[in-house]
């Protein structure tokens, strides 16, 4: 019977063992399935929308005659809700039931908006996907202000290309600022000291009461903050870092914490599904705990290796120790997390 | 429509469901307002042979803001109606075209059930809520594509007003609660379509400026037909049911008692023909209409309005044959039976239309000429053309002459009648009954001028001519297009000759060439009988290659032609029951121009 491979996640992780299984085993029928409408991009280069005449097809990691090419089938718009470990079967938001012999969860990690401000999030913008960043391209005017809350790397990524496209960014900084980094007070100070020379304005120890739409013909968003400061803006976007996206793996019987729970070979305690990228906890026998590991150099690689173990190999994820950011001889920041290909 | 700015327009809609879904119907819908909001429409549905409950219906709608000749063979959006139906046509959408369908329907389904598991990596997935929003809005699951139609119109950020004003229409005869409820299903989903992100590359732009003049209407190749019978004057019609002739007998059955004139169904097509005959001798304009196995019965009777010079017009709209064939499939292979089909030399005056427009003035134009060389004329349609759709552009007055015929001179009337006088222009003047001193004989028989029998050698010779010699008239009949090149001037590599609907596929083929630099002329012949032989021949020797596409087997029209030319030329005969693909009369001509090229 020829093994049909099913992919939760259409992102660096889901390809890249698509990828490899196909090289491994040639006859298999691979699925990705993925809540996005579109193919796999790059997500890296998204800032490109604000100083180039670009659109997604730009973006495209692979071309679309690949998938062909490759008998990769990716199934876009498709919602998981549920995983049934015990028949070997996905359910889709569209009703529809799919089986596979071997599951790989690389579902990644959804925006992560702290509590207080769910009551604020249809104001708020987020930076995740291609058409939540053709928003803020389209939305912002030129020479826009756009205030960052939280500040994790990617915002902060997004923070030097609109400063360097002549755009204002105020950060609001919290404690998720740099994440996935730990940063200690001492490299906190350098690091926001950094980012203040970069251009970009930094607030510390304000705690937000509300944001607000503009008043017609005013900035679109208003912040007011409990010390009564408040700060106009056209844009608002959160940047808290990543909860891994699993819910539909709930009553699956798999063992999950944060994440879901993968041993070094990448194997989840169902033996048929393994689990790459943001949305797994690697067990690091050093350490003795579970532990994430983000972007996407870790991702790819977590991508190859359940790939191979899920054709049979045996090989296995090396616990790595912390990349700590740091400021390079331009005064920028570095996240060595953040290189890729 | 969305842009200010003038932008080429070229979409094409495929709606994909089962009988009962309300494809056509919505297909309809979308194409009347396209064609309101002053875009070009070409279109063209097919439906299965039963009258309702099961099998598919595909309603396939290309919006042009320039005038279109043809479908084209990819749709840059599919709108599944039915998942099962639609899963076969998804490759039929281009990449980076969109694809949508009902993201929640009621039941689970099966693994390969769902049409988001067929689309190729370079289309695009645009899930809508059709069942729910139909739920929601009428309280029942038939409005799914109304809110299809509305979440289309939202999303490609179409005026709602022309599609509002034409849903009220089409309800208009029911409850109005139906009306409102369907209003409201559009409107929900059109809203869900503007807030969609919107990932295809496809722009709505701008319609092109109307003719002033004239009036733009979008109609099908029947309705035309029924338009040009009714603007020519029609008194009387007499038919028998047949697809895919049907809805010129059914239109006219309402329109034709209006303007004062007769309609009958007659028994079988024998009898059809046989009254218009008579109503032809009668001095009336008479006309029936059919499709091959039709014909085939009534040729025996047109042999009768050959041999007594009686004027009558004959549309038949081909289908896929022989015997019952293929009723709802397309085909053009009735070309030998309308040109030759009958006893004895029974040259007639045979028409086939390219296009709905070219229906319009053909149906016209039959009648003048029925009358002026009094003769049978068939006007050959065929499926596709009978029930495509196009926004056409009719002149404003009415360009049929109310009376061809040749009548007596104040001198002939002075001395006795000779029906079949030998004359220059081999038409004799014609009487009908009743008129003074033009009493005369009629008959099946072979006959001298008086129309007494008559089989003498010389007389069959002299009368042979007289009738075969009257139709050369025809070729310079004014107000037809009887033949016409398109394309490169002078001498060319590749030259495609062709006729009927499946000029519209070569015209396209042939700009396609044109761009890619290959020179190339086309050449409709709208007459195939008698056939415009110099014109043909010029195109001919213009020509290196000469390629003849039809959809029949045998290559019908190449072997009018081949009978008359000796040049060697390439034939491209489909029978598939659908339009003929332009990427294969494209493959073809690329690879005659490359044959041209190496011998070169
Ligand atoms: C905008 C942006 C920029 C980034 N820039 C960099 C950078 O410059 N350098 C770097 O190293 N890292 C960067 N990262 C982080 C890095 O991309 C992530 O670590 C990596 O993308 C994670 O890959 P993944 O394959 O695990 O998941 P993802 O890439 O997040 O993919 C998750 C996939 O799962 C699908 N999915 C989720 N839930 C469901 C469901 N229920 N049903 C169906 N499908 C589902 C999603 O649709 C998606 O296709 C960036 C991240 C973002 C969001």
């Amino acid at each position: 019977m020829t093994e049909h491979y099913v992919i939760i996640g259409n992102g660096v992780a889901g390809n890249e063992a698509a990828c490899h299984l196909r090289q491994r085993d040639p006859e298999s029928r691979i699925t990705i399935i993925t809540a996005g409408r579109l193919l796999f991009y790059s997500r890296y280069e998204l800032p490109r929308l604000f100083h180039e005449d670009c659109d997604w097809r730009d973006f495209l990691v692979n071309p679309v005659e690949y998938y062909v090419e490759n008998r990769i089938n990716v199934r876009r718009n498709s919602f998981v809700t549920h995983v049934d470990a015990q028949r070997k079967s996905i359910n889709l938001a569209h009703k529809e039931s799919i089986s596979y012999s071997q599951l790989l969860v690389a579902s990644g990690g959804a925006t992560n908006l702290p509590a207080e401000l769910s009551d604020f999030a249809p104001l708020l913008n987020r930076f995740n996907l291609y058409t939540a960043a053709c928003q803020v391209r389209d939305i912002l005017p030129k020479k826009g202000k756009v205030v960052m809350l939280g500040g994790d790397v990617l915002g902060l990524d997004l923070a030097r290309n609109l400063i360097n496209e002549g755009y204002q960014v105020i950060l609001v900084a919290t404690e998720q600022t740099f994440w996935p980094h730990r940063v200690d007070p001492d490299e906190r100070k350098l690091l926001l000291g950094a980012l203040t020379d970069m251009g970009v304005e930094v607030i510390e120890n304000a705690k937000i009461e509300t944001i607000q739409e503009g008043a017609p013909g005013m900035s679109a968003r208003h912040i007011l903050f409990d010390d009564g400061c408040e700060i106009f803006a056209d844009v608002v976007m959160p940047f808290f870092g990543l909860l891994p996206a699993a819910d539909f793996m709930m009553g699956s019987g798999v063992d999950f914490e944060r994440g879901l729970l993968v041993g070094t070979n990448l194997r989840t305690t169902d033996p048929s599904i393994w689990a790459a990228g943001d949305v797994c906890q690697i067990w690091s026998p050093e350490e003795n705990q579970y532990r994430f590991y983000y972007g996407w150099q870790n991702v790819k690689k977590m991508g190859e290796i359940a790939a191979r173990n899920m054709t049979g190999d045996d090989i296995h994820w090396e616990t790595a120790t912390d990349h700590k950011m740091y400021i390079d001889e331009n005064r920028q920041i570095v996240s060595p997390y953040w290189e890729h290909d | 429509m969305i842009d200010s700015a003038m932008t080429e327009t070229d979409i094409q809609l495929m709606f994909c469901g089962s009988a009962g879904d309300g494809t056509i119907a919505v297909g309809d819908i979308f194409k009347r307002a396209m064609a309101e909001a002053g875009f070009k429409v070409l279109a063209f549905d097919i439906y299965p042979p039963e009258i309702r409950g099961f099998g598919k219906c595909i309603s396939r709608v290309r919006v042009t803001s320039r005038q279109a000749y043809s479908l084209k063979h990819q749709s840059d959006i599919l709108v599944s109606l039915n998942d099962s139906y639609a899963i076969p046509h998804v490759s039929e959408v281009r990449d980076f075209g969109g694809v949508l369908y009902d993201q929640a329907p009621i039941s689970a389904m099966a693994e390969g059930e769902h049409i988001s598991g067929h689309l190729q990596p370079g289309q695009l997935p645009y899930g809508v809520s059709m069942r729910e929003v139909s739920d929601q809005t009428t309280g029942g699951s038939k409005a799914k594509n109304i809110v299809a139609l509305g979440f289309l119109a939202g999303l490609y950020d179409m005026q709602r007003e022309p599609f509002h004003q034409i849903i009220r229409d089409k309800f208009k005869h029911k409850d109005p609660i139906i009306s409102e409820s369907n209003l409201l299903a559009f409107d929900t989903a059109y809203d869900e379509g503007v807030s969609t992100f919107r990932l295809d590359f496809i722009e709505l732009g701008t319609p092109e400026r109307q003719d002033i003049g004239s009036k733009v209407q979008m109609m099908t190749g029947n309705a035309a037909v029924v338009r040009g019978c009714l603007d020519a004057g029609l008194e009387t019609f007499f038919g028998y049911p047949i697809t895919p002739a049907t809805s010129i007998m059914e239109d006219l059955a309402t329109d034709l008692p209006m303007r004062g004139g007769r309609l009958l169904q007659t028994e079988d097509e024998i009898s059809a023909i046989a009254a218009t005959i008579g109503a032809g001798y009668a001095g009336a304009r008479a006309a029936t209409a059919t499709s091959g196995p039709g014909l085939a019965l009534m040729v025996e009777m047109l042999g009768l309005g050959v041999m007594a010079e009686v004027p009558s017009v004959i549309f038949c709209s081909q289908r896929g044959g022989p015997s019952t064939g293929m009723p709802t499939k397309t085909e053009q292979s009735d070309l030998h039976l309308a040109v030759f089909g009958g006893a004895g030399d029974a040259q007639r005056i045979v028409l086939a239309p390219t296009n709905v427009e070219g229906a319009y003035k053909c149906a016209g134009k039959a009648f003048e000429m029925a009358e002026r060389y009094q003769t049978p004329v068939i006007v050959l349609l065929d499926l596709y053309l009978s029930n495509r759709y196009e926004t056409v552009i009719l002149p404003r007055q009415n360009p049929f002459e109310a009376d061809s015929s040749k009548k007596r001179s104040h001198q002939e009337r002075g001395v006795p009648y000779h029906r079949f006088s030998f004359t220059d222009d081999n038409v004799s003047p014609r009487t009908v009954p009743g008129e003074e001193g033009g009493i005369h004989t009629v008959t099946g028989l072979e006959h001298n001028e008086l129309g007494r029998p008559n089989d003498q050698p010389d007389m069959h010779l002299k009368m042979s001519e007289k009738r075969h010699n009257k139709l050369l008239g025809a070729l310079d009949h004014p107000g037809i297009t009887i033949q016409k090149r398109f394309g490169d001037e002078g001498k060319v590599d590749v030259g495609i000759l062709g006729w009927g609907s499946t000029f519209g596929e070569i015209l396209e083929a042939m700009l396609v060439a044109q761009d890619e630099g290959i020179s190339c002329s086309a050449m409709k012949v709208v007459m195939l009988s008698p056939l415009p032989l110099q014109p043909v021949q010029e195109f001919f020797s213009d020509c290196r290659e000469i390629l003849i596409p039809e959809l029949n087997y045998e290559g019908q029209f190449a072997n009018l032609v081949g009978s008359a030319i000796s040049k060697p030329f390439t034939r491209l005969n489909r029978v598939p029951g659908v339009p003929m693909r332009v990427a294969d009369i494209l493959d073809e001509i690329r690879r005659l121009a490359a044959q041209v090229k190496s011998a070169a």
